[in-house]
C-alpha cells in the first residue's frame, strides 16, 4: 500500500445554508488515481474543488473539518491558497487554453513562478507536451495560437499546462465530457501514463472510464460519501444497494 | 375581425418602411459628408496643413490648431485610460458585488451624463483658476478626461466581465496569483473590448467644444508647453463660423476634423485584430 497523499477527515461544506458536501472521510494515496463518481449535483466537483481551494472563490462557501495534503491541512492559517496550487494541479471539465500561442500557454505556469531562462522554458515546454502526448501534433506550430486547435488537442495542452508546472497532484474535473470517443481514449490513456509520476483524483459522470482508469473510486450520492474502496471491488462486489443500483444503471 | 390589409402587403409595406429608414440613416451620413469635403476641398492645400493662420484663420493653414487638438487628446487620453481602466478593474475582478459597486457604477454614470458645458465651467473653476494651471493644454486635457472616463470605465468594466470564467480558474488553478491572473490572462483578453471604449471616449473628446473652450484657451499660437493655451480644431471653426471670418477655412477645418476622426477609428481596428487573433473567430 503506498502513501497517503490527501486525506478528507469529517469535510462538511456549505454555501451559504445549503449543505454540499456532509461528513466526507477518505484518504486518496500516492501515484495512484482515485476516480469520484455519482450523479449530478452529489458534491463530487465540489469536493475535488476543495483540494486545491478553488471554492476559496466562492462568495459564502463554508468548510469544517479537515482535509490534508501530505499531512498539513489544506485549510490551515499558513497555507498560502497560491502556493497550494502549485503543487496540485488541476485540469478543467471545459478545455480553456489561455488566448495565447500554445508555447505561452505551457510557459505560462513557469513564467508566473519568475522562470525567465528561455532554454530552461524551451526544455519545459518540450517536456511537457511529449508527457501529454501532444508534441507530436503541434511540435512545430508552438506560436500558433491554441484556440485553432480541436477540443480534445486543446485538452491535451491544458494538461502539458498544468505539467509544466511540476505539480504532485493533478485534479481532472470531468476532463472527457466534452470530447469525442477518440479524443477521450487519448486523455485516459495519458491519465494511465501520468499515474506512475503524479497522485491522480478524477471526477467523471462515466463509469466505464472511472472503471478503465482508476485503482481506487469513491461514490458520491447527495453530497455523502457512500462507498469508498478499490475500484474492481466497487464494481464488481459494491457493499451499498446503492452504489450498485448506480453502478448498473438503475438511476443517475 | 378581419384586418382591411393581406398579410403579403403589411410584409411588403414593412419591407419597403424599414428599407426607407435604413436608406434615410446612410443618406444623412453621405450628405454631411458629401457637403462639407465638396464645401472644403478648395482650401485643402498643404500649405492649409502646414501652416499657422494669418489674420485670424481668414488666411493661412490651421497646423497650430491641429497639433492643438492632438495634444489634449494627448493628455486626455493619457489620464483616462489608466485610471479608467484602474476603476474597471477593481469593479469587475476585486470588489464584491453590493453596495459600494453600486455607488460607484451609479457616480459613473451620473458623471456620464453631465452636460459638457458644465465640465467646460468646473474646470475653469478648478484647473483654470484654482490650481492655476492656466487655459492650457493640461487644464483643457484634464476636463477632457472628466469628460472621456465614464465612458472608458464602464466599457472596460463591460470588456472585462465577458472575458471566459474558465481562463481565471485555469490561470488560479496554475498557482497565478490573482494580480498575474488579471495583468496576464483577463485584461489581454479584453483589450479588443477596451479599445473601443476608449475610442468611444477620443470621438467625443475630439469634437469637443464647450469643455475646451473654458479650459483650453483660443490661442491661435504653437504650443511649446503643456501650460500653453491652445485653439482645439473644433473650437477654430467655431469661431470662423460664428465671427464671419471665413466660411471656407471652416469647412476645410472641418474635413481635417473628419480625417481625424477616420484615422482613429483605423487605429483603433488594426488594435482589435492585433488582439483579436488568438480569439476563435465565429
Amino acid at each position: 500500500m503506498s502513501e497517503i497523499e490527501i486525506e478528507s477527515r469529517n469535510l462538511d461544506l456549505w454555501y451559504g445554508s445549503a449543505q454540499a458536501l456532509k461528513n466526507i472521510s477518505m484518504a486518496m494515496p500516492e501515484k495512484k488515481v482515485t476516480a469520484i463518481i455519482g450523479p449530478s449535483g452529489c458534491g463530487k466537483s465540489t469536493f475535488i474543488r476543495c483540494i486545491n481551494r478553488m471554492n476559496d472563490l466562492v462568495k459564502d462557501c463554508r468548510i469544517t473539518g479537515e482535509l490534508l495534503f501530505e499531512g498539513t491541512d489544506i485549510y490551515g492559517n499558513s497555507v498560502d491558497a497560491v502556493e497550494l496550487r502549485k503543487k496540485i494541479g488541476m485540469v478543467f471539465q471545459k478545455p480553456n487554453p489561455f488566448p495565447m500561442s500554445i508555447y505561452d500557454n505551457v510557459a505560462y505556469g513557469p513564467r508566473v513562478h519568475g522562470l525567465r531562462n528561455k532554454e530552461e522554458l524551451d526544455r519545459i515546454v518540450e517536456g511537457s507536451l511529449k508527457a501529454s502526448a501532444l508534441w507530436n501534433e503541434v511540435g512545430d506550430i508552438l506560436d500558433r495560437s491554441a484556440v485553432d486547435l480541436s477540443g480534445g488537442q486543446q485538452q491535451r495542452l491544458c494538461i502539458a499546462r498544468t505539467l509544466a508546472v511540476k505539480p504532485k497532484v493533478i485534479l481532472f474535473d470531468e476532463p472527457c465530457s466534452a470530447l469525442d470517443p477518440i479524443s477521450t481514449a487519448k486523455i485516459e490513456d495519458l491519465i494511465n501514463t501520468l499515474k506512475h509520476e503524479y497522485t491522480i483524483v478524477i471526477v467523471t459522470h462515466n463509469m466505464q472510464q472511472a472503471a478503465r482508469v482508476s485503482d481506487h473510486t469513491a461514490f458520491f450520492l447527495l453530497g455523502e460519501l457512500v462507498e469508498f474502496g478499490k475500484t474492481k471491488q466497487i464494481f464488481e462486489l459494491p457493499e451499498k444497494k446503492s452504489t450498485e443500483d448506480y453502478i448498473t444503471g438503475r438511476f443517475g | 375581425m378581419t384586418s382591411l390589409i393581406s398579410p403579403a402587403t403589411s410584409d411588403r409595406a414593412a419591407k419597403v418602411m424599414l428599407w426607407v429608414s435604413a436608406s434615410i440613416s446612410i443618406l444623412t451620413l453621405m450628405f454631411i459628408l458629401g457637403y462639407i469635403v465638396v464645401q472644403g476641398i478648395p482650401v485643402l492645400t498643404l500649405s492649409f496643413l502646414l501652416e499657422s493662420p494669418r489674420l485670424s484663420g481668414a488666411e493661412g493653414g490651421i497646423l497650430p490648431a491641429i497639433v492643438g487638438t492632438l495634444c489634449l487628446l494627448l493628455v486626455a487620453l493619457l489620464s483616462a485610460v489608466p485610471i479608467g481602466i484602474g476603476a474597471a478593474i477593481y469593479l469587475a475582478e476585486y470588489a464584491h458585488e453590493g453596495a459600494v459597486t453600486r455607488i460607484i457604477s451609479f457616480g459613473v454614470e451620473c458623471l456620464a451624463g453631465i452636460p459638457s458645458i458644465v465640465i467646460g465651467l468646473f474646470g475653469y473653476a478648478f484647473l483654470v483658476i484654482y490650481l492655476g494651471f492656466g487655459f492650457s493644454i493640461i487644464s483643457g486635457g484634464l476636463a477632457l478626461m472628466f469628460m472621456i472616463l465614464p465612458w472608458v470605465v464602464r466599457v472596460s468594466e463591460e470588456s472585462l466581465k465577458a472575458v471566459p470564467g474558465g481562463l481565471r480558474e485555469a490561470s488560479l488553478a496554475l498557482g497565478a496569483t490573482k494580480w498575474q491572473t488579471v495583468s496576464r490572462v483577463v485584461l489581454p483578453s479584453a483589450v479588443p473590448g477596451i479599445t473601443t471604449g476608449v475610442i468611444l471616449g477620443i470621438g467625443k473628446a475630439i469634437g469637443e467644444t464647450a469643455v475646451i473652450m473654458f479650459t483650453a484657451g483660443s490661442s491661435l499660437l504653437m504650443p511649446t508647453s503643456l501650460f500653453d493655451p491652445v485653439r482645439a480644431l473644433p473650437y477654430h471653426l467655431y469661431i470662423l463660423a460664428s465671427e464671419g471670418i471665413s466660411d471656407p477655412m471652416a469647412y476645410g477645418s472641418s474635413v481635417v476634423l473628419l480625417v481625424m476622426v477616420l484615422v482613429i477609428n483605423l487605429a483603433a481596428v488594426a488594435i482589435q485584430r492585433h488582439y483579436g487573433r488568438h480569439h476563435v473567430r465565429n
